[in-house]
Parts: structure tokens; C-alpha cells; sequence
């Protein structure tokens, strides 16, 4: 399924009264989804003391970027950051690589027990992957490789993430024409050339699609982190935003929204850069499965 | 460029070949999903008939963790939480998710402003948006102070176990709601507009020309988008455990938190292995379900 939604061309409506109470209606309706991220950016200026006030008033010295220097100062938050930026730039290669090979192989190469691997690779991929946290605890403490990155990585690549990039890969091949296959063989290529160099280059679309998703299931992982990591140094982001306490666990409000706004910024950055492509993957992933 | 075709190795026919480049192609993925994912699925179901904490060695009890169960009176709470979040999800993320894709499919001048704050939620990151929310509704935050000012009383509905749960799931519509909204929106644009033309020229009322052409054409999106809200519901962990850690007084305990509570807090593998299998065999049913239900409305898509 394709969505078409940035392409309403707007045209003025004539209904003149109306026209307004629609705006009006609209701004109203985008409020609860507006206002919290303006609450967010605006808070991560303020001073512990300011932060529970009005939006509008910063308190003693203004806008400060204080929080964010003690943020970086006080926590292990670069190295935080430094953790999930590596093991997204690891994992989602490694991700879409294998889907594109394996989402090929299952949409154009008949081969024996294609179908019920196939289906097994869908289960994985509709399963909720906690329910097999315990056997992979399990697994990955007998080979002791807990407060180690390498389950994180692994069950990105390999569980549901991974399993609905292979669907959404064979998805994909399957309604490229088989015509352009035939005219690479005809000129002499055999299935690897077929898949490198006719394939592959026609699927930029598809693997951007499945990369956005890749990159954010892994930036967003907190399951696999809250189980596997535990020593300060090796957290990721999604569980570091947590650890802007006092020993009491009360929570520094300040500290964790200025850390909130560096871990939300980039991706929203993209977003609008990308709209298009985000929302087309992110629909994706809802109509496909 | 080209690569020259390779002479055919003796003993393999072209079908036999190919069946070993098919095999040789998903190998590296499959092996992995065998360990990582069907392998520990099955082990599911063999642990739960183990009792097995982290220190011991699974010693072997049958059906007792199922009996057990089934007399746990927290599981049978988290049961009906998962329930009433589940179904609470579904009806406020699907009538909001019409009512939006309505909203974004008039013609108006900037109306893609409107569905790109609409849609930022949905690629927040997940903690960053729960954290923001439990700021916002901190006793002494803006949302209380709000109500208050508004005449009710000091309500602090995060922490207060008969409105928690609802909280949550508003705080979680609002932050996916607009997936729905856009998918719903690419159904609702394939409506050819002359039918709405008809039904107002045969003096329709804008409701009846929308329960009678627009839901019906939509049927089939309508359908996909509920099953795959429903499933999704009963994943949703991070939210709430960030939001609050199933509590207060376990009002937001679902199964799946529940479920991380006896084996990653209490270690008892065997017992949190039980509960997996009862969600497992949920989700499983309920995705059969989707998918023999596609089959038949196939028929409507495209």
C-alpha cells in the first residue's frame, strides 16, 4: 500500500466563515500532540527551580544551557549517546543487508522448504519479542555476554526488527517484473549478478524504507538494554534518560529533559527533513504485517 | 558491467543450483532467527513446565505453573488490565484516527502543517515522549495545576490507581494515533468523490453519506488498522513501564509486564515462561485470525 498523503494539492476553500472555524478547530486538535514536544524543548532551557513554572518564565538568568553542560559533565550521557549511535550504525547494515538477501531469496529463487521458513520467519516476526526474553537470557548468560552489547545487537538484527525488514524486503522484490530479471540473464548474468546489479540498484526506495525502521526500532530499544546492561557506561540512551536521579530516585526534571531533547532532536530533525519516507515506512510497517 | 555466466558445475541441474543459492541467500538471517528467536520460542514452552530460578536448575512440575496461574489473583488482575487497556487503545485510537484523517483530508491551505504536528509524536523517541508526559503530570506540574485552576479537584491521575490506566492509554493514543490518521487518510483519499457528490445531491446528511459509502469503501483499511492496533496493544511495554512501572497498586500491570516482573525481578523463569505461553498463544490466535480474515476481504483491496 502506497501512501499518497503529501501529494493534496490544497486548494482555497470558499466556503468563507467556515474556513475559519476549521482552523480553529485544527489548532485546538493539535494541541495534545504539539504542545508536549514545545513543553519539552522550552523546559530543557530552564533551572530546577524555574522548571515547574510557566512555560514562558525562565526564572533568574533566562535560557540557559547549563543543564545540557551538566548533562554531558556530571553523566556518562557522551558515552551513552556514543553507545547507541554505534550500535544502530552496526546493527542496521547488518539488519538490511541480510533482509535484502533473505526478502530476495524468499520472493525469487524457488528452493526447498522456502514456505515453511518463510513462515517461520513471519511468526518471528508477529511474536511480541519479550516473551522469549527468558530463554535468551538464558542463553546469552551461559555464554557471558551479559553487560556486554552483543544480545542488544543480535536481537536487533535477528528478531522481530529483523524478521518484518526480510518481509518487508520480499514484499518489495515480489512486485519488481520478473522481465527485468530475464533481460539480465539474457545478457549473461547469473542470479547474483541479477540480484547485484539490476535488482539492488531498483530498490533504493524499499531499503531506505526498511533502514528508517531499522534505525529507529534500534534508537527506541529499551527491552533488550533493561535486561542485558546494567553498568552506566554500557546504557544506551532510551534507559540513560532514566538515570537523571537522586539517590532517593527523585528525578532531576531539568537534566532529563535537556538529555531528552538531545536524544529526541535528531530523529525529529530527520522526520522533517524526510517526512515522506518516514511516514511511508512507519505506514508500512502498519499495513504490511 | 556484466558477469560472465559461470559453466554449469557437473552433477546439479539449473533447479538444483538455484535451490542452493535460495538456501545459500537466507542462510545467514534463518540461522540466526533459529537461535534467537524459534529456538528460545520453544524453550518457552518447555521452561514453563519447569520451576527455575536464576540460581538453581530447572527442576520439572508439569502443568503446575498453569494451575498456578490461573489461581494467582495478580495474573488474573493483569489479565483484565491487558483487557481494558487493550480494548481502551482500540476504541480511542480508531475513533480519534477517523476523526483526524477527516480533519486532514479537507482541502485547506496548510493542512500539511496539521498532519506533520500530528504525526511527530509518532517518531518521538518512545521515553523521551513518556518522560515528557510524566513531567507534565507530576503533582506539582502543569496538567494538575491546569485542572485545578479548572475547578477539579487535586488529581493526580498518573498516580492514582483508578485513573493511571486511562492515563497511560491516552498518553500512548496520543503518541500513535497518527500512524492510524495517515493510513486512514490514504484509504479515505482512494474514495472517488462523486459518490459524497450523489449522496448530497440525493440529500444525504454528512453522517450517513459516511456511514454508508465512506466506511463501507474504507472496510478493508478499517479492519487491518484494528487487528494491527490490537496486536499492538498487547506488545506495548516501554511506555508504561516508563510512565509507571505497572503501578500504582499494579493498576498498570499488564501481562507483559507482568510477565518481566516474575522473570527479570522475582528470577522465576518458569513461572514468567507460563505467562509468555498464555500471551503467546493470544497474539498467535489473534494474528491467525488476521490473516484467514484477510484472505476473504483481499477481495475488497486495490
Amino acid at each position: 500500500m502506497r501512501t499518497e498523503v503529501l501529494a493534496v494539492k490544497p486548494v482555497r476553500s470558499a466556503r468563507g466563515g467556515w474556513h475559519w472555524a476549521l482552523y480553529l478547530l485544527l489548532v485546538l486538535v493539535s494541541l495534545p500532540f504539539f504542545l508536549p514536544l514545545l513543553w519539552l524543548f522550552v523546559s530543557a532551557f530552564k533551572s530546577s527551580g524555574a522548571i515547574f513554572g510557566s512555560p514562558f518564565q525562565f526564572g533568574a538568568g533566562g535560557l540557559r544551557w547549563t543543564n545540557f553542560e551538566q548533562v554531558f559533565r556530571d553523566y556518562p550521557f557522551a558515552r551513552q549517546y556514543l553507545n547507541s549511535v554505534y550500535i544502530a550504525a552496526l546493527s542496521v547494515p547488518i539488519t538490511v543487508g541480510l533482509a535484502a538477501v533473505a526478502g530476495y531469496a524468499f520472493a525469487r529463487i524457488r528452493f526447498p522448504g522456502r514456505n515453511a521458513v518463510f513462515l517461520l520467519s513471519l511468526l518471528a516476526m508477529m511474536v511480541p519479542s519479550e516473551l522469549t526474553a527468558v530463554p535468551q537470557f538464558v542463553l546469552f548468560s551461559r555464554l557471558g555476554l551479559v553487560n556486554t552489547h552483543v544480545p542488544v545487537i543480535l536481537l536487533q538484527i535477528f528478531s522481530a526488527t529483523g524478521a518484518f525488514t526480510v518481509f518487508l524486503m520480499r514484499q518489495h522484490f515480489i512486485t519488481l517484473p520478473r522481465e527485468l530479471e530475464d533481460a539480465g540473464r539474457v545478457d549473461g548474468l547469473n542470479s547474483p549478478g541479477v540480484f547485484w546489479y539490476i535488482m539492488l540498484p531498483l530498490s533504493r526506495p524499499a531499503l531506505a524504507t526498511a533502514a528508517i525502521f531499522a534505525v529507529l526500532n534500534s534508537w527506541n530499544d529499551y527491552f533488550n538494554p533493561l535486561i542485558y546492561l546494567s553498568r552506566e557506561t554500557l546504557l544506551t540512551l532510551p534507559l540513560a534518560l532514566g538515570r537523571f536521579t537522586d539517590p532517593l530516585g527523585g528525578v532531576y526534571w531539568n537534566l532529563t529533559l535537556a538529555a531528552s531533547v538531545l536524544v529526541a532532536l535528531p530523529v525529529l530533525l530527520a522526520f522533517l527533513l524526510a517526512q515522506r519516507q518516514f511516514i511511508e515506512s512507519l505506514a508500512a510497517s502498519g499495513t504490511k504485517g | 558491467m556484466t558477469v560472465g555466466a559461470r559453466p554449469a558445475r557437473r552433477g546439479l541441474t539449473r533447479s538444483g543450483r538455484e535451490g542452493r543459492l535460495g538456501w545459500l541467500m537466507v542462510l545467514p538471517y534463518v540461522l540466526g532467527m533459529l537461535l534467537l528467536v524459534t529456538g528460545p520460542l520453544i524453550a518457552v514452552l518447555g521452561i514453563s513446565l519447569t520451576q527455575w530460578s536464576l540460581l538453581d536448575s530447572p527442576r520439572w512440575v508439569g502443568a503446575r505453573n498453569y494451575l498456578r496461574l490461573a489461581n494467582d489473583p495478580a495474573f488474573v488482575r493483569s489479565a483484565g488490565v491487558t483487557a481494558v487497556f487493550t480494548l481502551g487503545i482500540l476504541a480511542v485510537n480508531i475513533s480519534a484516527a477517523l476523526a483526524l484523517a477527516s480533519l486532514m483530508n479537507t482541502r485547506l491551505r496548510g493542512i500539511g502543517i496539521f498532519r506533520t504536528l500530528v504525526f511527530s509524536p509518532v517518531v518521538m523517541p518512545v521515553v523521551a515522549w513518556a518522560l515528557v508526559w510524566k513531567f507534565l503530570l507530576q503533582p506539582q506540574g502543569p496538567v494538575n495545576a491546569g485542572l485545578q485552576n479548572l475547578g477539579m479537584a487535586d488529581s493526580n491521575v498518573l498516580f492514582n490507581p483508578s485513573t493511571a490506566l486511562w492515563t497511560v492509554i491516552v498518553i500512548e493514543v496520543i503518541k500513535a494515533v497518527g500512524l492510524n490518521a495517515v493510513i486512514f487518510l490514504s484509504a479515505l483519499q482512494g474514495v472517488p468523490p462523486e459518490l459524497h457528490e450523489a449522496a448530497r445531491l440525493d440529500g444525504a446528511t454528512p453522517w450517513q453519506a459516511f456511514r454508508r459509502i465512506t466506511l463501507p469503501l474504507i472496510s478493508p483499511t478499517f479492519f487491518l488498522v484494528f487487528i494491527i492496533t490490537l496486536i499492538g496493544a498487547l506488545k506495548v511495554f516501554t511506555p508504561i513501564f516508563v510512565l509507571t512501572g505497572g503501578g500504582p497498586a499494579d493498576s498498570t500491570t499488564t501481562l507483559i509486564l507482568y510477565m518481566f516482573k516474575q522473570g527479570f525481578q522475582f528470577f522465576e523463569f518458569g513461572y514468567a515462561s507460563a505467562v509468555a505461553a498464555v500471551l503467546f498463544v493470544l497474539v498467535l490466535a489473534l494474528t491467525l485470525a488476521q490473516w484467514s480474515l484477510r484472505k476473504r476481504l483481499v477481495f475488497y483491496e486495490d
